[in-house]
């Protein structure tokens, strides 16, 4: 970034930051107005209104959500074992949206889980100008953030539970881009997936999982949890101090190690225990419904026989699968031809038939690659390094803080969680910088009026890979189709001078180990890497029919530029950078 | 001879043909939350093209090659052994790459790290599965200069 941006930058965000502070979306903010880490530049302008209208949209499916509870036929429980006949299915899916868009939930009641996940984009991040700067999203206590771009839920209960396979000599499954949630307790990663936000110091923020028990009992939806899951679910002796403790973000000076401050008898802590599962099988019940992961998509239309593609999405589709090569990966359901016949090769002259051998492939193969991306001086994280309010630091390496994935998880290192298999401790180093194969549907999916995820748009900014580096689709493809034939010993704002960044220059990778090296140099023509992204287009739901909520957006499209250089405006200097943190105090 | 000669030759160019990008018909069906057990390992493994010099930086280089789709684990890694000296290739270099089932030949590419500038490197190629057992691909010494 250049110096006089940084400056004007400098004043603005200043000036938004104590707005930021100032304002809990509509309402005062409850907030400590204390802690400002953030350099000048880093914090996106309008992230306070931004805030605020994520809030109101929150809002407004919560009560579409409340409305579909109060639509549900009386539940009655019949048979052996007792089963809620006829709407069991409507009535935990609907618990699942109501929990999921309740913003009560989080430390200060002002974020849901879908805060971050928002339908119109793909239950992925909703504020362009986060997607476009800080990439992890602001948590609970707002100027606290995390390190990784919102991972889409669509399709996510369909990964397994994490497992090593001998053979293949990697894992597959999990959830999150470092696979920290196994599913080893409930037999479903998505479900532990949907456990960690709600008590990670830099999102939801509780201290106690007991909190979000506690909140449960509060909560307006209370009778729906008690008709699915039991009456006696809350009959808890939550102590007199409870809201006390579970308005203290998590991580505060005042908790030490402790990560069960509520006091609670062994018996309500089963009983809390139980309500805390029962949340993360609801919203995960919810996320594999149609309403989140719907296999409406132009490409299911296409399987189905009843959409034509067009020649540009036919060619995609081909590039995808032949010289493309993202179909080893990313897998299509179709290309499992066991190779070779024999002798050796295939018969001269084969060629795809065109029949689906599965007719909902979910375009991962649910494995894990360290596809080489270029670390992002934009990260949030990066500049979370002294106590705040609480005491807390989220992250006292600073800019010198490396995300090594998976490997990171499977040593129990900083920045992920404990790893509950101790005999994976061994694969840490052959893991490292390895990130979850993303499922890619809707990995185009944005807001109907904004059209497309790439400029000149309209266009809704969306953010790619772990750590939102890439930020279109045309440079995501690009970038998979380049990566080792325009490389430079560089980081991020740093290219030579006459090259631009994501076009003809990419930084050397953040972890150069274990690089993945199926892909990088592809020889895809510019016209073939905008086919694959016509194809990719193709993979969005609500084509076949609607996709529910999606037009809740009530933000503005971008329009301008091109989808090669799309947010290179907003590339910030990662050498100005590390001179800025040692002149940290 | 002259015949096993022409049937190489034949069986070579075959697959120097259908070794561009085209992907072939499936036969097995593919079902989410399962992980498929290996492809069927190719009778021989032989490369069709390379291995040749990528491209090189003062320290590093990347060499590649395509061979028939070896078949075996879908995580696969390409294998260099390389050296200053061609009669000692002391060094190994590996990177891992995600065979493609549906297509008939394979692209492997190595990354070398930690390489001199201006030196000349011999290196030999081979690809093995995740496992550590090699596909037994031989492969002729060749040679590269780093800028």
């Amino acid at each position: 970034m250049r110096r006089t941006t940084l400056i004007v930058l400098s004043v603005v965000c200043l000036t938004v930051l104590g707005a930021v502070m100032m304002t809990k979306g509509d309402e005062v903010d409850p907030t400590p107005q204390t802690y400002n880490p953030y350099p000048p530049g880093i914090l996106p302008s309008d992230l306070s209104s931004e805030l605020a209208r994520v809030r109101r949209e929150v809002t407004f499916i919560e009560n579409e959500a409340i409305a579909e509870w109060h639509a549900l036929p009386p539940l009655k429980f019949i048979g052996q074992p007792p089963t809620i006949q006829g709407s069991g299915y409507a009535a935990v899916r609907t618990l699942g949206k109501l929990m999921n868009f309740d913003q009560n939930i989080s430390v200060f009641k002002n974020e849901a889980c879908a805060s971050c996940h928002m339908p119109y984009a793909g239950f992925s991040g909703p504020i362009p100008s986060v997607n476009l700067t800080m990439i992890a999203y602001p948590g609970s206590f707002r100027i606290r953030a995390g390190k990784r771009t919102a991972q889409r839920y669509t399709y996510s209960p369909d990964f397994p539970v994490l497992n090593y396979n001998a053979t293949q000599g990697t894992f597959f499954g999990g959830n999150f881009w470092d696979a920290r949630s196994t599913g080893y307790l409930l037999q479903s990663a998505d479900a532990e997936q949907a456990q960690h936000p709600p008590v990670d110091t830099q999102e939801m923020g509780a201290p106690d999982t007991a909190c979000i028990t506690f909140r449960l009992s509060q909560a307006v939806y209370r009778p729906l949890f008690e008709a699915v899951w039991g009456k006696g679910s809350f009959s808890i002796s939550f102590p007199s101090n409870t809201e006390e403790i579970c308005e203290t973000p998590g991580g505060a000076a005042v908790f030490g190690s402790n990560a069960t401050p509520v006091q609670l008898s062994p018996a309500d802590r089963a009983r809390s225990n139980a309500v805390y599962d029962h949340w993360a099988q609801s919203i995960s019940f919810y996320e594999s419904s149609p309403a989140v992961s719907a296999f409406s998509s132009k490409f299911d239309a296409f399987l189905a026989g009843k959409y034509n593609m067009t020649a540009d999405e036919m060619a995609g589709y081909k590039l995808f699968r032949g010289k493309g090569n993202c179909n080893s990966c990313h897998l299509d359901g179709r290309s499992t031809a066991p190779t070779p016949p024999p002798p050796e090769g295939t018969a001269p002259g084969s060629e795809d038939t065109g029949a689906a051998a599965d007719t909902r492939p979910l375009f991962t193969c649910f494995g894990y690659a360290n596809l080489g991306v270029p670390k992002n001086p934009r990260d949030a994280f990066y500049y979370q390094t002294t106590p705040d309010a609480f005491g807390f630091t989220a992250n006292p390496e600073g800019f010198a803080y490396t995300d090594f994935g998976l490997g990171a998880f499977l040593r129990s290192g900083f920045g992920s969680a404990p790893n509950p298999n101790s005999s994976w401790t061994k694969f840490a180093s052959t893991s490292d910088g390895r990130m979850q194969t993303s499922t890619a549907r809707d990995v185009a999916l944005v807001p109907p009026q904004c059209k497309s995820t790439d400029a000149p748009g309209p266009y809704f900014q969306k953010e790619f890979f772990h750590n939102g580096y890439i930020k279109s689709l045309k440079q995501l493809v690009h970038f998979y189709n380049t990566r080792d034939v325009f490389p430079f010993s560089v980081e991020s704002g740093n290219c030579p001078a006459g090259t631009t960044e994501k076009v003809n220059c990419w930084p050397a990778p953040e972890v150069p180990q274990n690089l993945d090296m199926t892909i990088g140099k592809l020889g895809l023509t510019d016209t073939e890497e905008n086919q694959i992204v016509k194809f990719l287009e193709t993979l969005t739901d609500g084509f076949t029919t609607p996709y529910p909520d999606i037009n809740t957006y009530t933000g503005v499209c971008k329009t301008g530029g091109n989808a090669s250089t799309q947010g290179n405006s907003a590339i910030i200097s990662a050498v100005a950078i590390r001179a800025l943190m040692r002149e940290k105090p | 001879m002259n015949e096993i000669v022409q049937k190489l030759f034949f069986s070579a160019a075959a697959l120097s043909l259908f070794c561009s990008n085209s992907v072939v018909a499936q036969t097995s069906p593919y079902r989410p939350k399962e992980i498929l057990p290996p492809a069927k390992k190719a009778a021989r493994v032989h490369i069709t093209l390379g291995p040749e010099l990528e491209s090189a930086k003062s320290s590093w280089a990347i060499i590649r090659w395509t061979s028939n789709n070896p078949g075996g684990s879908d995580e696969h890694f390409g294998v260099v052994t390389y050296g200053t000296d061609p009669g000692d290739l002391k060094e190994t270099a590996k990177s891992h790459i995600r065979l493609n089932r549906g297509h008939p030949c394979t692209i492997f590419r190595v990354r070398l790290d930690g390489l001199k500038p201006g030196t000349t490197y011999y290196y030999r190629v081979d690809s093995m599965e995740a496992s550590g057992t090699s596909d037994g691909v031989k492969s002729p010494v060749k040679h590269f200069t780093t800028p």
